[in-house]
């Protein structure tokens, strides 16, 4: 890096700056151009009869003002806050710039005015008392000295007037009196170019305006319609709201109904459980009941049934008996056996049909016995013959009474005369 | 970076914090020390503000300066070298020149708080600076030195003309259509920027001599590819610079311009606008070709130095900007002319 450039740079910066003050002051007023945050927006023409500069910023606060002369010194400005206002007044050279800045936060609007310093002549004729203004009435008496006074300055101002006319022209050649006249001119032009430029300025200001007016007009519309769209929103609101507060308060009083009548439900359901079991626990007494009256009248029955199967068996064998000693005795012994029994067997007829037993047997008869024999004995035993005879034996089917033994039977059976063999296997006849 | 012939590099927070004690005897610290310290407190007056301000520049523009390196660095702008360097330098000036004008209006005040405040506020605008890379060469930062005076300067807007196209005052003149008055008014303070003008904004832009030289020489021996190098960095520059246009200057059509010259009025439009708009500027001069001496199309062409000679008679005759001034004779335009 070049540093004794860099330093160079640096001291010349400073003496830049340290002379600014000195620049600033040598400054004549002349055109002032306004720069508002560094982009230039016009210029002062100190010349003319009312020195004065407005300007409106629309899209930006005024936050930095600078004054520059032509060539570019700056001789005056201000930092502005973003929004409100701020005043000040600036002296330069011998006159002041009053500065007035008004802003907002989209914009802001600045007026700038030059106020020259008096001239001298000014000055003089304050001293010697020839003021535009009219004088203040005396009070009393003036006194001599004073009026000599001011002969005297009046005299001394006319002297002076003469002696500069005279010397004027040789201090200001032809030259000067030239450049003079085209000041002048240049002046008149510039302000001629001023009023024109004013008059452009005021064309675009007009038509500005009917664009705000119209864009105002329809800001107001729309600002109308949407109004109106947010009461209409409003209102739709409010009538959910009701909706909402309508459908909650529904919603409660079913769910009130809907406990209450879960509730009632339950409670019938439970009451009615109750008396069914009551019921059941009623009904399963009274068939306990049922039930061991039942047991009782059956084992009733049963002794009963015991003792007439005992009586039965008595019967039969004093039947037997009296039929070997005497038919007549024994078809008398029957009836009387059946007469005495047949109290008893109606009594117990229900019961022996249950009790019957279905038995099966294998008889052989002995040689040459006939058929007619056969049915006959098997019609005695109230039975049936079960299928054909094979290998000379016959099945036969009786229903024995069960308190009666099988073995007692076929032991009765094998008595018969034409009975050979008597056997109870089921499986197989027996082999011959 | 260099204080008063010392130099040193260091951090730019250390940079910051202690760029006003870095000086080159005991001395002049404890000066500075004193100073820091003043700047620090409330001034209630505007002749103790201008009184301070004077005795604490170097401060103040260190302080200035550092603030602009560090919005270049936060911005992704720096590079470490001299041409930065002189940029941040040129900024800091700028800002400090705004702050000893303005901080007079804002008593009391304390000096270094309103300086803060017064960068941050001139930063915290959209693209503050001109910064391009192509703009750092030392035709770049010609014509951005250039330009940037232009700004402020109708001296230096009016010789924007010659600088970009060698355009002498007759040319002009004819080319803006102005009459007499105008003529005079526009370049009255023209020897004014050959005198003193041109060589405070190179000096304020930081161009040395040497480099002055060395575009001198660059456009004797390949004058066309300078030429060409500034037609490619004026939109650059002239798409910045043009904000500085007022807000009611925006680029016209062929028939607009045609009415406005006809019609003889926007003189300050012309220049302004015609200055830094080399679109329009094209236009314009097709336009009134017939009106331009040298009847050629204009191009660019560099011009280092401003004219030699100020004060050019121009003459008028016949229709200028369409406004009759029917004096023919040679006119003398500016009393400073020589």
């Amino acid at each position: 890096m070049e540093t004794p450039e860099l330093n160079d740079y640096r001291a010349h910066l400073l003496d830049a700056l340290d002379d600014q003050p000195r620049r600033a002051a040598e400054e004549r007023p002349g055109f002032f151009q306004i720069l508002v945050n560094h982009e230039g927006v016009g210029t002062l023409n100190c010349a003319q009869t009312d020195p004065s500069f407005a300007f409106t910023a629309r899209e930006r606060s005024i936050q930095h003002l600078e004054i520059r002369s032509e060539s570019g010194v700056l001789i005056g400005g201000c930092v502005a806050p973003e929004a409100g206002q701020k005043s000040l007044r600036i002296p330069i050279g011998k006159g002041s710039v009053t500065i007035h800045v008004q802003n907002h936060f989209d914009g802001g609007s600045l007026r700038v005015r030059y106020e020259a310093a008096p001239g001298w002549w000014a000055h003089l004729a304050a001293t010697v008392g020839l003021s535009s203004r009219p004088a203040a009435p005396a009070v009393g008496r003036t006194p001599v000295w004073t009026m000599t006074t001011a002969f005297a300055q009046i005299v001394l101002a006319v002297g002076v007037v003469s002696l500069l006319a005279e010397r004027i022209p040789h201090w200001m050649g032809s030259d000067d009196r030239a450049h003079q006249l085209e000041e002048e001119l240049a002046a008149r032009h510039s302000a001629q170019e001023q009023i024109d430029r004013v008059h452009q300025q005021l064309a675009q200001l007009v038509e500005a305006q009917a664009t705000a007016v119209a864009v105002s007009r329809s800001e107001q519309e729309r600002i109308a319609q949407l109004n109106a769209l947010v009461d209409t929103v409003a209102q739709t609101q409010q009538k959910l709201n009701t909706q909402v507060v309508t459908v909650q308060e529904d919603l409660k009083t079913v769910k009130t109904d809907v406990a209450q009548e879960v509730q009632t439900g339950m409670r019938v359901a439970v009451s009615a459980v109750e008396a069914d079991r009551e019921l059941v626990r009623q009904d399963l007494q009274s068939i306990k009941s049922v039930n061991e009256t039942l047991i009782k009248q059956v084992a009733l029955l049963e002794s009963r049934n015991r003792e007439l199967h005992a009586r039965l068996a008595l019967t039969s064998l004093e039947v037997a008996k009296a039929n070997a000693s005497a038919p007549k005795a024994t078809v008398l012994a029957k009836n009387d056996a059946a007469k005495d029994v047949a109290i008893p067997t109606t009594v117990a007829d229900g019961h022996r049909e249950a009790d019957r037993q279905a038995f099966m047997f294998w008889v052989a008869f002995e040689d040459g016995t006939t058929e007619k024999s056969i049915e006959d004995l098997v019609q005695e035993l109230n039975g049936i013959k079960k299928g054909p005879m094979k290998s000379g034996w016959y099945s036969v089917e009786v229903n024995l009474p069960k308190p009666e033994p099988p073995d007692r039977f076929l032991e009765s059976v094998k008595r018969a005369k034409i009975v050979k063999s008597v056997v109870t296997s089921k499986a197989m006849p027996p082999a011959q | 970076m260099v204080f008063y012939g010392r130099t040193c590099r260091m951090s730019f927070d250390e940079e910051f914090a202690t760029m006003s004690i870095k000086l080159p005897d005991g001395k002049a610290m404890r000066d500075s020390q004193i100073f820091s310290a003043g700047l620090n407190n409330v001034v209630t007056t505007e002749r103790e503000f201008d009184e301070l301000v004077a005795k604490s520049l170097p401060e103040l523009l260190d302080r200035a300066t550092g603030q602009t390196k560090r919005f270049l660095r936060e911005t992704n702008q720096w590079g470490d070298d001299i041409t930065h360097e002189k940029m941040a330098l040129r900024w800091g000036y700028e800002l400090v020149e705004r702050f000893v004008v303005f901080g007079r209006t804002e008593v009391p005040c304390r000096p270094f708080f309103l300086l803060d405040s017064l960068i941050a506020k001139s930063f915290s605008q959209p693209d503050p600076l001109c910064y391009h890379k192509e703009l750092l060469t030392p035709v770049g930062r010609f014509l951005d030195g250039l330009a940037s005076r232009a700004v402020v300067s109708r001296d230096a807007l009016i010789a924007l003309f010659y600088h970009f196209y060698g355009f002498s005052q007759a040319h002009v003149v004819k080319l803006l259509g102005f009459g007499q008055a105008e003529s005079q008014r526009v370049y009255k303070n023209f020897e004014r920027w050959r005198q003193s003008g041109w060589q405070r904004t190179m000096n304020e832009t930081g161009l040395s001599v040497s480099e002055i030289e060395v575009l001198e020489q660059e456009l004797r021996t390949r004058p066309d590819h300078l030429n060409h190098e500034v037609d490619r960095l004026m939109p650059i520059l002239q798409s910045h610079y043009r904000k500085s246009e007022p807000e009611h200057y925006p680029c016209l059509s062929e028939q607009k311009w045609g009415q406005l010259f006809h019609d003889d009025y926007g003189h300050d439009y012309r220049v302004w606008h015609l200055a830094f708009c080399r679109n329009c500027f094209l236009e314009v001069a097709d336009r009134r070709q017939a009106e331009v001496s040298s009847g050629l199309k204009p191009q660019v062409n560099l011009q280092i130095h401003p004219l030699k000679k100020g004060g050019v008679l121009a003459l008028f005759g016949g229709d200028r900007g369409g406004r009759h001034h029917g004096n023919t004779r040679a006119q003398r335009l500016s009393r400073t002319s020589a």
